[in-house]
């Protein structure tokens, strides 16, 4: 095998040809890297909310607790199952509210109690205090707080036709319960007029009695709910990354193709600069598979190098903080970058595949040149 | 007339690299071109001048709140209102949640005259949709993509009401937006939930002088009432749709401008391989008497024809693929149609000479002020 010293070596003598292909693979890897932290995120933020243990009651056929309601006495019903631990009644409104830029779109305001808060161990008051029952006052979780109108502590929120303070800041943990406005649940079913319950959050005893009342929520006619567990409600919500996943990969093929184009350009004018070269290692006794090899290999360095670069460019995106549409609702999901080490590998391999491609077909060349004829003095 | 010949030979001297390099400026400016057409569609819909005359109005909250449909009567009695219509989103599932598309419910007395750019295929349609209760009218995209003909009973099964609507296809509609979306009538709708209710109503104005006051005399009317209004233009609501899904602006802008970046370094690595490679040929035009600022103009001309090949080839190719086919089933009934502007493929022609001028500047500067001695010398 050619040593691999000869390729690095050739690739720092072409230095401005080097930098200018590693600098478009690591652009391409760069924007790659960046839509799929935003997929990663948009993702993560929906699979890691909910508890084990916790039930979504909504109504039957409804999908979404944004288009949930039901009558306030199936609580009481659902509260005497066996295994049921505690039940929070909740009421879930969509707002239509401006961001800071000035666009409106739609905020989730939930009704709960302190029971709500209990039930979600993820959920805690990060600043200012919880809301006071039988006020009009709310808590915002921290993305909507710096992304939304009259949202900051101290401020008061129009919601409804009332203004209601803002007492303290939520810490959802980048759950999806980070991009709602939590207040009591009597104010807000009084505010709107709606005296029903959007949802039931059911804390079960344990897993046997999770089964045991998701079927007999599923048995009951009286109720007519449907339970989901609550991981397993939100993780069907990841389906609103799909855009952006339709979108992402369709720009990182482009980008790809683009670019193998180019690792092609360069690596053709490698091997046409190194014809003696490369004659020189034929006769030297390297066959035709190893200058096909050396090649390929010096094509992915090339391009590997680039993705190096293109993931330390894409890093500054980690932990920006964004929103758009949850498919289920409607309603904003905030959400944060996420670059995850399997995310960087991916970037790297990424890089590795367009080397690969755009190296074949100039290795081809090299490896099935005329030793005879690349010796002969250039004319 | 002989610089042209000069020109286009330097430029196909290198058949490869230059086909490479015209490929690779395609793909991107095809990128380019994509993503700049998809924000035109998310943000300036193609509105008819009838739509100038359209306000909308929905609950002040929110859409997923409606308004009692007595508003209907009071709306029309606004001066200068021509028409008004019931408009509610019935979101149901056909099917499978995934089978997703637009369900409206609409007063079929005046549907035809509130959205007079929508037509049936005969004028026997229109009158079989005013006629049955239960008669229902797909869009034609919409029926192409499940394979409907009228006739058809279809069963829509409620999720933000609790409702199955069964309905019968009585005709296909197209013009005004309507190709992807589905309609059904009020009073049915009505008549499963009897809540006489409305998300929203879309009013016709007389003309289009009088949409501010219409717009506003709609509000002041509802202003204090339990269900207070919003009402604006229909490309407003439309825009305010668009504005759900995050920032798509800043996020295809910076995608765009990385892919821009990233066309420059490919050019730029193109013509800094050809220009090594005529150094000497450059000083020979020199002492046959050229000035560097014509050799500059040339080199610069020459590139400037590669990448404006690319980008034509990219914006193009665009335009003409996108007109191809229906995008609909791949984005969910988003996107309908992807109509690449003439004016988008001028931009990306502009994008392409300015790539080629920032890219070979430096370069053909240098080698045209390069002495001949030392010129040739380097060759």
């Amino acid at each position: 095998m050619i040593p691999i010293r000869y390729n690095l070596r050739s690739i720092v003598v072409r230095r401005m040809a080097t930098a200018m292909t590693i600098g478009g693979v690591a652009l391409t890897v760069a924007v790659f890297v960046s839509i799929l932290a935003m997929i990663q995120g948009l993702r993560n933020t929906f699979l890691d909310t909910g508890e084990p243990l916790n039930l979504i009651l909504i109504r039957q056929g409804s999908q979404s607790e944004a288009y949930s309601y039901f009558d306030r006495n199936i609580k009481g019903i659902v509260e005497t199952m066996d295994g049921v631990d505690a039940v929070a009644g909740e009421i879930v409104v969509l707002i239509n509210y401006p961001r800071i830029s000035g666009e409106t779109t739609n905020i989730i305001v939930r009704g709960v109690s302190e029971k709500s808060l209990e039930l979600r161990s993820k959920v805690r008051v990060a600043e200012g205090r919880f809301f006071r029952a039988g006020l009009r006052e709310v808590v915002v979780s921290r993305s909507i707080s710096s992304r939304f109108k009259d949202a900051r502590l101290g401020d008061a929120i129009l919601i409804g036709r009332t203004k209601w303070n803002v007492v303290g800041i939520l810490d959802a943990s980048r759950t999806a319960y980070d991009s709602e406005i939590w207040a009591d649940y009597n104010e807000v079913s009084e505010e709107f007029d709606r005296l029903i319950y959007s949802l039931l959050l059911v804390r079960c005893k344990d897993a046997r009695s999770l089964q045991f009342i998701k079927e007999r929520i599923a048995g009951d006619r009286r109720v007519k709910l449907d339970a989901f567990g609550e991981k397993e409600y939100f993780e069907t919500q990841t389906s609103s990354a799909l855009p952006i996943q339709v979108l992402g990969y369709m720009v990182g093929i482009i980008m790809a193709v683009g670019s193998c184009f180019a690792v092609m350009n360069t690596m053709y004018a490698a091997t046409a600069h190194r014809t003696r070269e490369i004659a020189t290692l034929r006769v030297l006794g390297f066959k035709r598979r190893n200058i096909l090899l050396s090649f390929m290999l010096e094509s992915v360095v090339l391009a590997v190098c680039g993705g190096v670069v293109g993931c330390l460019l894409a890093l500054p995106v980690h932990g920006i903080s964004t929103g758009t549409a949850n498919f289920a609702s409607f309603a904003e999901i905030a959400f944060q970058f996420r670059i995850t080490p399997p995310l960087i590998a991916e970037g790297m391999l990424f890089a590795a595949f367009m080397g690969g491609i755009g190296g074949l077909l100039p290795a081809r060349r090299a490896a099935k040149m005329q030793i005879v004829q690349a010796l002969r003095p250039e004319v | 007339m002989k610089f042209v010949s000069f020109i286009l030979r330097n430029a196909l001297r290198n058949r490869r690299r230059t086909v490479l390099t015209i490929l690779s400026i395609s793909m991107s400016l095809f990128l380019i071109c994509t993503l700049r057409t998809l924000l035109d569609a998310l943000e300036s819909p193609t509105l008819t001048p009838e739509a100038a005359k359209r306000v909308v109005t929905r609950h002040a909250t929110g859409l997923a709140n409606s308004m009692p449909i007595s508003y209907r009567e009071r709306i029309r009695r606004v001066p200068g209102v021509e028409e008004v219509m019931a408009n509610q989103w019935f979101g149901g599932v056909y099917k499978d949640p995934a089978n997703f598309f637009a369900q409206f419910v609409v007063d079929a007395d005046h549907f035809f005259d509130v959205y007079s750019e929508i037509r049936t295929e005969t004028p026997e349609q229109r009158d079989a949709f005013t006629g049955l209760r239960t008669a229902s009218l797909a869009g034609v995209n919409l029926a192409k993509r499940f394979d409907w003909k009228v006739g058809d009973r279809i069963t829509l099964q409620g999720s933000i009401f609790p409702v199955n609507a069964e309905t019968t296809i009585v005709g296909l509609v197209k013009g005004g937006g309507a190709e992807s979306n589905f309609y059904f009538r009020w009073d049915y709708f009505n008549e499963l939930f009897p809540a006489n209710i409305s998300g929203s109503f879309v009013v016709k104005a007389r003309n289009v002088e009088d949409v501010p006051v219409v717009s506003e005399s709609i509000d002041a009317m509802f202003l204090s009432s339990t269900a207070p209004t919003k009402t604006e233009t229909e490309a407003a609501f439309i825009l305010s749709f668009m504005s759900m899904w995050g920032n798509v602006r800043v996020l295809v802008g910076s995608i765009s401008t990385v892919v821009l970046f990233a066309v420059i370094l490919v050019a730029a690595n193109t013509m800094a391989m050809s220009i090594r490679e005529r150094t000497g040929e450059i000083a020979i035009l020199k002492t046959l008497g050229f000035a560097p600022r014509q050799i500059l103009g040339m080199t610069i001309a020459e590139s400037a024809l590669i990448a404006l090949a690319g980008g034509l080839a990219g914006s193009i190719g665009a335009r003409y693929l996108y007109a191809s086919f229906d995008l609909t089933a791949y984005t969910m009934g988003f996107i309908q149609t992807l109509d690449v502007r003439w004016a988008t493929v001028l931009l990306s022609a502009g994008i392409s000479i300015a790539v080629a001028f920032i890219s070979t500047f430096v370069p053909a500067y240098n080698a045209a002020r390069a002495p001949i001695a030392v010129a040739i010398r380097r060759r």
